[in-house]
């Protein structure tokens, strides 16, 4: 099993939930997160004053999947979240070593 | 016959409680309660009876068993606790301990919550000296069984030696605490999930109303609010009836729950419609209706609350009015301890805009109305009709009212519950306890339009977070910020209206209202455009990708106006913010901030966003389309125009467009097209390429034309949002005019190669430039400069290099620029002679502006580098 991570722009997300959706992707946790990569923030100026925009808004979605799935999820997540231009988020996927549901006490691919 | 024993009682009260209350539906809630609690009385009876015949040396300590709290008052809902007190004279003996556990642990294997406290006289009255909850537990006492005369004793002594002495302290901390329990439950008159009990206008502060007159009066029962004249007849009808209802609901909800739940959570609420059998109504659902009865309801208990101490002279602490010296303006209106009273209700018939004034003095003087004076708006409150609510003055005293900043009590709640509000604007009548039935509205219509007037009122007050600063200095910019005020009280107006989008619903009932109160025409557009739009900035901000330039011009086309766009900004802010939690996070805010700020940039430029550009674009994207003939082809021009750049659509004339339109079909898949036209007089050639946009594309293109000795005038470069780049240069024609269509072959291959990486461009530029170094003339003094500049554009950073021309100079500055990591977006380069300027719009490969100091030195340095003075030429 594994960890999908996805840091994507606000406005994108129903876009990839809806794809996630089509191809049977139906749980998953959304965060709205703020964060910067390279940039450092940046400045808006507004009658001389400055306001620093230390953050940038960002959706984060966490889904658990099967490990054969995931190319296909990463798949669908790039193509719903790309704009066709730059900055466009990133995917990070890690292992996941055990799910269980709390309720019933199932484990690994029947509690996902 | 031998009393009963322990198994027997036990069994006897689970019997009789377990069928009381799987029939508690068919009892009132009052009675069923009443029941209740002697259900427990006949238990603790046959108990105490049965201990003393068990313990013969019990009976030389005689004691009283005695409810407390809520089974004092006999108010026993389904899972309420149990509150108990064993009252011995002087000591307790070991034994009495003993036999007391015996009789409560039954009842903890039941399920009952029960609490009890076995204690001394003196124990009792120092307890109660000291903590105000034992106290107020005692004034609710009630003997059970056992020896009247230690009760009795109780009871007058902890009148004699606690009460009178302190009345007046435990009175203030009981209004204290209730203050903090309201702060801590919040307000159950209008919240999603209201606490019954706990809440503002939940069942303690009856209690507390009960507390009050038992210390001050001696109540004995409820019936006395009304006979010892703290309630009207009426009053203590709607007291009942309240009662009754939260009982109910209290009772289903323990039932539902199956424990002791006083908070009225969502999993429930539909259940409880249903077992009220509550019908739909209005195309309101049955929960809505059951929600709003009960808010209804707990909105009166809080108001006769308020009422009952502010005549009582009790106010909560801190907040009597520091700065109430004044004096009324208006004759017939007095001005009598710190609150306002009418001169005497005959005034009211015959000047009834005296209902509209007293709230108008209210405002200005930050005093409250009298309890008097409250009783006679509500009454007479029908008086105000619509000549009288809709004549000059009395919009002019309402504008007032809205303009006077909130301090400790907010005057048009007042108004609001008053129902004078209603009476000034009968439209919001279909908004009044108007509940939406979702997570995301914590509040009834009617309390969020008044909490977001609130909001925006705010704004004036000094600032508690930095973030709002800004708010505040935006406030004070509005020239008419009485408008945004009416907006705010207006903007949900339309959520009245069935059937119909409440934002258009709502301009169009804002234009009667106003014109009725003879509002200027511009006046009443703008509020009516407030109220329409104002969903627009928050639902582009988090809809829409605020980094994309074309999102901003958008919406800056739409709102056209400066003031408009900030009055529009902080009505979203207090919109939002009065919704709930959910609507509302730093997150949302600073995405709404920058978003507003790119859009207020927008407008502020001008270029691309005002009316005559608006015009001009649209009128282009008419012409472009009707010189389309074929269908097929117009369709797919239609959907290229919504691709193109504003700045593109604006500067470009419309055969051009027709023609890059021609020129992007030829494309496919190939990497680019270019056609080339000649201008015989000015003897220049344009080139015009249509290529796929990746960063260094441009510096790429100008390197092949340098390598081609193709000396280049003047370029325009425009981004497509479909990530297409089309970039037009102006050169001049090669110096062998014979072979010309030959170098031009020649060109077009290079660049195919240098796309594909079959050519390395710098390596063969190399020996091109060295060649070019010895014509340089180096007789230019004038110094170059390089200005980088990132207030012009809210999306881009623009910079500008001032320099002379040399050949290449397009090509180095251009590598430069993606050597730094930078992606141009737009450009324009213009030469005079030997003199340049270039202008290039760019972001780094992630979209965004630099802004860094250190990267702006950098980029200084790193075109420095290749201009001529310092180079390595």
């Amino acid at each position: 099993m594994k960890k999908i991570e996805a840091i994507i722009k606000p406005f994108k997300l129903d876009d990839v939930k809806e794809a996630l959706n089509e191809i049977g992707i139906q749980g998953m946790t959304i965060t709205e997160v703020k964060g910067y990569g390279r940039q450092k923030g940046h400045k808006e100026i507004y009658r001389g004053a400055e306001y620093i925009v230390d953050f940038i808004p960002k959706i984060k979605i966490e889904i658990i999947v099967e490990s054969e799935m995931i190319d296909r999820v990463l798949e669908t997540i790039r193509k719903a979240s790309k704009t066709g231009k730059l900055g466009d988020g990133k995917i990070f996927v890690t292992p996941v070593e055990e799910v269980i549901r709390v309720r019933t006490g199932e484990k690994g691919k029947d509690a996902i | 016959m031998a009393p009963p024993d322990m198994k027997t009682i036990i069994n006897t009260l689970k019997e009789t409680r377990q069928l009381l209350i799987s029939n508690f539906l068919n009892y009132t809630a009052v009675n069923f309660m009443k029941h209740h609690a002697d259900v427990l009385d006949e238990y603790f009876c046959a108990g105490f009876h049965l201990n003393q015949s068990r313990c013969k040396t019990l009976s030389a300590f005689p004691y009283a068993i005695v409810a407390l709290g809520g089974y004092g008052r006999k108010e026993q809902c389904i899972h309420s606790d149990v509150d108990l007190l064993f009252l011995f004279k002087r000591s307790i003996p070991d034994k009495a301990v003993q036999l007391i556990r015996d009789m409560l642990y039954p009842l903890w294997d039941m399920g009952l919550d029960v609490g009890h406290a076995t204690r001394t006289l003196n124990e009792c009255l120092s307890l109660a000296g000291q903590d105000i909850e034992v106290l107020t537990s005692l004034l609710d006492a009630r003997l059970v069984c056992g020896s009247r005369q230690w009760y009795d004793q109780l009871m007058m002594q902890l009148r004699k030696k606690v009460i009178t002495p302190g009345s007046d302290r435990i009175i203030q901390s009981l209004v204290q605490r209730n203050e903090d329990r309201h702060q801590h439950f919040g307000d159950s008159s209008y919240l999603l999930e209201p606490n019954l009990k706990d809440g503002q206008g939940g069942l303690r502060d009856y209690h507390t109303i009960l507390w009050i007159a038992k210390i001050k009066s001696g109540l004995k029962q409820p019936e006395d609010l009304e006979t010892m004249g703290f309630m009207s007849h009426d009053e203590y009808h709607c007291l009942t009836e309240a009662l009754s209802f939260i009982w109910h609901v209290r009772n289903i909800l323990h039932a539902l729950s199956g424990r002791v739940c006083n908070q009225l959570y969502f999993e429930f609420q539909i259940k409880i419609s249903q077992t009220l059998d509550i019908k739909e109504k209005d195309g309101h659902m049955p929960v809505e209706i059951f929600l709003g009865t009960l808010h209804e309801k707990m909105d009166w208990l809080k108001h006769e609350f308020l009422l009952f101490l502010n005549e009582q002279g009790y106010r909560p602490i801190g907040r009597l009015p520091m700065d109430s010296i004044g004096r009324t303006a208006d004759s017939d209106l007095r001005l009598i301890k710190n609150t306002l009273h009418f001169a005497s209700p005959l005034k009211i018939l015959h000047r009834p805009d005296l209902l509209l004034k007293i709230f108008e003095e209210s405002a200005r003087l930050n005093i409250p109305l009298s309890a008097e004076a409250i009783r006679m708006v509500r009454e007479f409150s029908h008086l105000a009709d619509d000549t009288i609510v809709n004549c000059p003055s009395a919009v002019e005293s309402f504008n007032h009212i809205l303009l006077s900043p909130v301090r400790h009590f907010n005057v048009l709640s007042e108004m609001m519950t008053t129902g004078l509000l209603v009476q000034i604007i009968p439209e919001m009548g279909a908004i009044v306890n108007r509940i939406q039935y979702d997570e995301y509205h914590l509040y009834p219509v009617d309390k969020h339009t008044l909490r977001t007037v609130k909001a925006v009122k705010q704004f004036t007050l000094a600032p508690e977070k930095p973030e709002n600063e800004f708010q505040e200095q935006v406030y004070k910019e509005l020239s008419k910020p009485l408008l945004l005020l009416w907006a705010a009280l207006l903007h949900d107006i339309g959520k009245g209206v069935a059937g119909e989008d409440h934002s258009d619903a709502g301009a169009k009932l804002v234009r009667t209202i106003l014109a009725k109160k003879k509002f200027s025409p511009s006046d009443i557009d703008t509020v009516a455009f407030l109220v329409r739009e104002h969903l627009t900035l928050i639902t582009t901000a988090t809809r829409r990708d605020i980094n994309d330039e074309e999102t901003a011009i958008n919406c800056a086309s739409k709102i056209r106006d400066i003031e408009r766009l900030k009055m529009l900004y902080l009505l979203t802010v207090a919109d939002s913010m009065s919704t709930g939690p959910k609507a509302w996070n730093d997150w949302t805010g600073s995405l709404l901030r920058n978003f507003s700020l790119k859009v207020l940039n927008v407008l502020e430029k001008g270029e691309l966003a005002s009316s005559e550009a608006v015009e001009i674009v649209r009128e282009k994207k008419g012409r472009v389309l009707n010189s389309i003939t074929e269908p097929e082809d117009r369709k797919k021009a239609e959907s290229l125009l919504n691709f193109m750049a504003p700045r593109y659509l604006l500067y470009a004339n419309a055969n051009d467009i027709v023609t890059h339109i021609q020129l992007y079909s030829r494309l496919e898949h190939a990497d680019f097209v270019w056609d080339i036209s000649r201008s015989e007089e000015t003897n220049t050639r344009t080139v015009t390429i249509c290529a796929r946009d990746f960063p260094g594309l441009f510096s790429k293109i100008a390197g092949v034309f340098t390598l081609n000795q193709l000396d280049i005038l003047d370029v325009q470069v425009y981004t497509w949002r479909n990530n297409i780049a089309l970039d037009i240069f102006k050169v001049k024609p090669p110096p062998d005019l014979i072979f010309e269509n030959e170098r031009w072959e020649r060109a077009e291959e290079h660049l195919q190669s240098v796309l594909s990486g079959k050519l390395n461009l710098s390596t063969a530029l190399q020996e091109k430039l060295a060649d070019y170094g010895r014509y340089i003339p180096y007789t230019s003094k004038r110094k170059h400069k390089i200005v980088v500049d990132n207030e012009g554009s809210s999306f881009f950073t623009i910079i500008e290099v001032f320099t002379y021309d040399f050949p290449g100079l397009l090509y180095r500055i251009t590598d430069a620029l993606f050597r730094c990591g930078l992606d141009v977006w737009v450009a324009k380069i213009a030469t005079k002679v030997d003199q340049v300027v270039d202008v290039f719009y760019v972001r780094d490969f992630d979209g965004q502006k630099i802004d860094a100091p250190d990267q702006v030195e950098v980029i200084k340095i790193e075109i420095a580098k290749v201009l001529p003075e310092t180079g390595s030429l």
